[in-house]
């Protein structure tokens, strides 16, 4: 095993790459446009107005219940920060609230019980809540907006139960004591704060496989040239081992991950304020995400992560002859694992047996491990995210592995 | 002149030795039974048509295949083996040279790899292929010819005692391929063992020693004099055809061209 051969190894495929400015743009500059876009998409996106229909079935009482909505609802057109606008329109009764629900002209009926008076004296309002249950993001973010919208008011509920002065018909005597606050929503988070919005969840694990699709992509290409023009059988002439291709590949690509992270990394934690310019308004580089816990950590996370990749694009470049089929590998490889990984859907809510495979995909773990250290903070002490690294360096040495038994002498 | 002052363990020991050497890729017996001892210090040239096993018998001395059956040596060490390759030059028939590396940077990639940190020997091979003004130039921009001339200078690059070279002047203009049988001359003189794969006939000559293969077998070797004598013609050519059986009329066989050009 020899340092300098090893060393000798990575700085050609360094060497390479400087010349080759498009793969160097798409492991630099393309993952940040991407973070960027989702970015804006998730924050961007409906930054108007939930519309609210309210069917009023509750006379008097849900006269006052709707003022007192009305005045807690967030201005229409006032986005961002997580707050959409929220528009209320007293429609009639319950029907015709549905009716504006289906012909599409609301997001969200609400339909306020006759007995609401009672109910708020009672100590328990239910309301009820009718979307179009077509698209189901639509859906949830309007009945989110709504739930925004009660806990806000939910200080003024109060007085719901209460008769208003000099109406004193509604409400028997004897239930004079007024009724503490009955649509109480109480949102507490114990990681993020209450206004954290998609975007500090799918960041941070961003960040790994963005820099285990490129490059896996990358290496799987660079190796897939060494086997088809001669060059890995010429290196096979010289004194180096296998291993020492295959850690200096590592080492190259591992270097070029370093950058795509260490850039991504910024982007995502940090922000960047640029000042208004004539029709643009202030705006900010970088998503200004908050890190819990170590940012080294989980820099060693993406790094064990893009060992492997590494790895895995030597190992599967043997069983391609073009670059293309190296391409045919991204939906076989790196879409499953985007889908199943935990990426966009919990692990623990997926069928059975997707959860066994996604037990067993290395970006799995690595999108646990970055969630705990970039949410919750965790250190390499916690049991958990400690699993989680060991499984991952388990990962890589077994890829190194796999990767140097495609190597051999004999290529015949 | 520097032959005659190997040591005696030199001239004892062949720089290159097979014993029974097969390798059969399916039906196909590429290399079928060869035998070798080459000393060291001369300049051996393989010769024989398209297909005839030249290249397989190559990889098969410097141990990038496995043989079937039999054993190669070089320098007295059973192949393969990863140490014996610091001491052995390989110029493979496809140039393997990195496209997105300029001329120098693949010198000094493959000196580092053969074990040499000598910047000085990275300039040498560079004056002889004549690209120093080019090595800053990416070898992709390269003429198909002096892409030849950057594969022979990363074999040559760590000064290995045995040398060899697949088709090594094939693309290479005239005066540079003079040039370079010179430099294989005084390299053979101070010692090195060069073997040479070749259909060019006037470069055989060049040869000290000549291997006739046909077929996966060497059907003759001896200096270009004793062959032309022994086959009973002044044409190497024909000297070839007789070898391999077929009279003077014999058609000739594909691949064994009379000239390089
Ligand atoms: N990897 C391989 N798989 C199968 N057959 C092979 C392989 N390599 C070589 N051969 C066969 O072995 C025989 C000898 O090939 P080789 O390349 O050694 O010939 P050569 O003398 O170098 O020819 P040329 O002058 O064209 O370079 C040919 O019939 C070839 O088809
Ligand atoms: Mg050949």
């Amino acid at each position: 095993m020899s340092l300098a051969r090893t060393l000798a190894v990575a700085r050609r495929i360094v060497a390479g790459f400087r010349r080759d400015h498009r793969s160097l743009a798409l492991v630099v500059v393309v993952p940040i446009v991407i973070t960027a876009l989702l970015a804006w998409v998730i924050r961007g996106s409906i930054p108007g107005t939930t519309r609210v229909a309210i069917g009023n079935q509750a006379g008097v009482t849900g006269d006052r219940m709707i003022a007192i909505l009305r005045a807690a609802a967030p201005p229409v057109g006032a986005a961002g920060g997580g707050t959409n606008g929220v528009e209320i329109e007293l429609v009639g009764d319950g029907p015709a609230a549905r009716d504006r629900v289906k012909a599409g002209s609301a997001q969200v009926a609400v339909i306020l019980p006759a007995d609401l008076a009672a109910a708020a004296a009672g100590g328990m309002v239910t309301l009820t809540v009718v979307t179009q249950g077509t698209d189901p993001a639509v859906d949830s973010q309007a009945v989110a907006a709504l739930q925004q919208l009660v806990i806000r008011a939910a200080g003024s509920m109060g007085s719901l139960g209460v008769p208003p002065a000099g109406a004193g018909a509604v409400v028997g005597p004897g239930t004079a004591a007024p009724v503490l606050p009955t649509i109480r929503i109480a949102h507490e988070t114990i990681f993020l704060s209450p206004d954290a919005d998609t975007l500090n969840v799918m960041a941070p694990v961003f960040l790994g496989y963005f820099a285990y699709f490129f490059v896996f992509i990358l290496t799987g290409i660079s190796f897939l040239r060494e086997r088809m023009g001669g060059t890995l059988e010429r290196l096979l002439a010289t004194p180096v081992s296998r291993l020492e291709i295959v850690l200096g590949y590592g080492l190259g690509f591992g270097l070029l991950a370093t950058v795509q992270v260490v850039l991504m990394t910024a982007f995502t934690l940090g922000r960047v304020p640029v000042p208004a310019i004539g029709p643009i308004g202030e705006w900010g580089v970088g998503l200004g995400i908050s890190s819990a816990g170590s940012p080294i950590l989980a820099f060693v996370v993406v790094l064990l992560l893009a060992i492997g990749a590494v790895n895995l694009g030597i190992f599967l470049s043997t069983f391609a002859r073009t670059e293309l089929q190296i391409v045919q590998f991204i939906p076989i490889v790196i879409v499953p694992q985007g889908l199943l990984s935990g990426i966009f859907w919990p692990v623990e809510r997926l069928p059975a047996l997707l959860q066994a495979v996604a037990h067993v995909l290395p970006v799995t773990y690595a999108v646990d491990a970055l969630r705990a250290i970039m949410l919750r903070g965790d250190g390499l002490g916690d049991p958990g995210l400690a699993l989680d690294v060991a499984v991952l360096a388990l990962v890589a040495a077994l890829f190194v592995m796999l990767a140097s038994l495609t190597i051999k002498r004999d290529i015949a | 002149m520097s032959s005659a002052t190997t040591t005696a363990s030199d001239t004892r020991q062949p720089a290159v030795s097979a014993r029974a050497l097969v390798k059969a890729f399916g039906l196909i017996r590429a290399v079928d039974g060869i035998d070798l001892s080459l000393a060291p210090g001369r300049i051996y040239g393989l010769l024989g048509p398209n297909g005839s096993g030249k290249t397989t018998l190559i990889r098969l001395l410097i141990g990038l295949a496995r043989p079937t059956s039999g054993e190669a040596r070089i320098l007295g060490t059973p192949m393969p083996s990863r140490a014996a390759l610091a001491r052995i030059g390989y110029m493979p028939q496809g140039e393997a040279i990195y496209p997105d590396l300029s001329v120098a940077e693949n010198l000094a990639f493959f000196a580092a790899l053969q074990g040499t940190r000598d910047g000085a020997a990275i300039e040498r091979v560079l004056d002889l292929i004549e690209l120093g003004g080019r090595r800053n130039t990416p070898a992709a921009n390269l003429s198909g010819g002096m892409r030849r001339r950057l594969s022979l200078a990363c074999a040559l690059v760590h000064q290995p005692p045995v040398v060899f070279l697949d088709e090594p002047t094939v693309g290479v203009d005239p005066a540079l391929r003079v040039q370079f049988w010179a430099h294989f001359r005084a390299l053979a003189a101070a010692g090195t063992t060069i073997v040479v794969a070749s259909h060019v006939m006037d470069e055989a000559d060049r040869c000290d020693e000549l291997l006739f293969v046909r077929a996966g077998q060497v059907i003759a070797h001896g200096t270009g004099a004793s062959l032309r004598a022994e086959a009973g013609t002044d044409d190497l050519e024909t000297a070839f055809l007789r070898f391999s059986g077929l009279g003077p009329d014999g058609q000739p066989l594909p691949g064994l061209t009379a000239s390089g050009s």
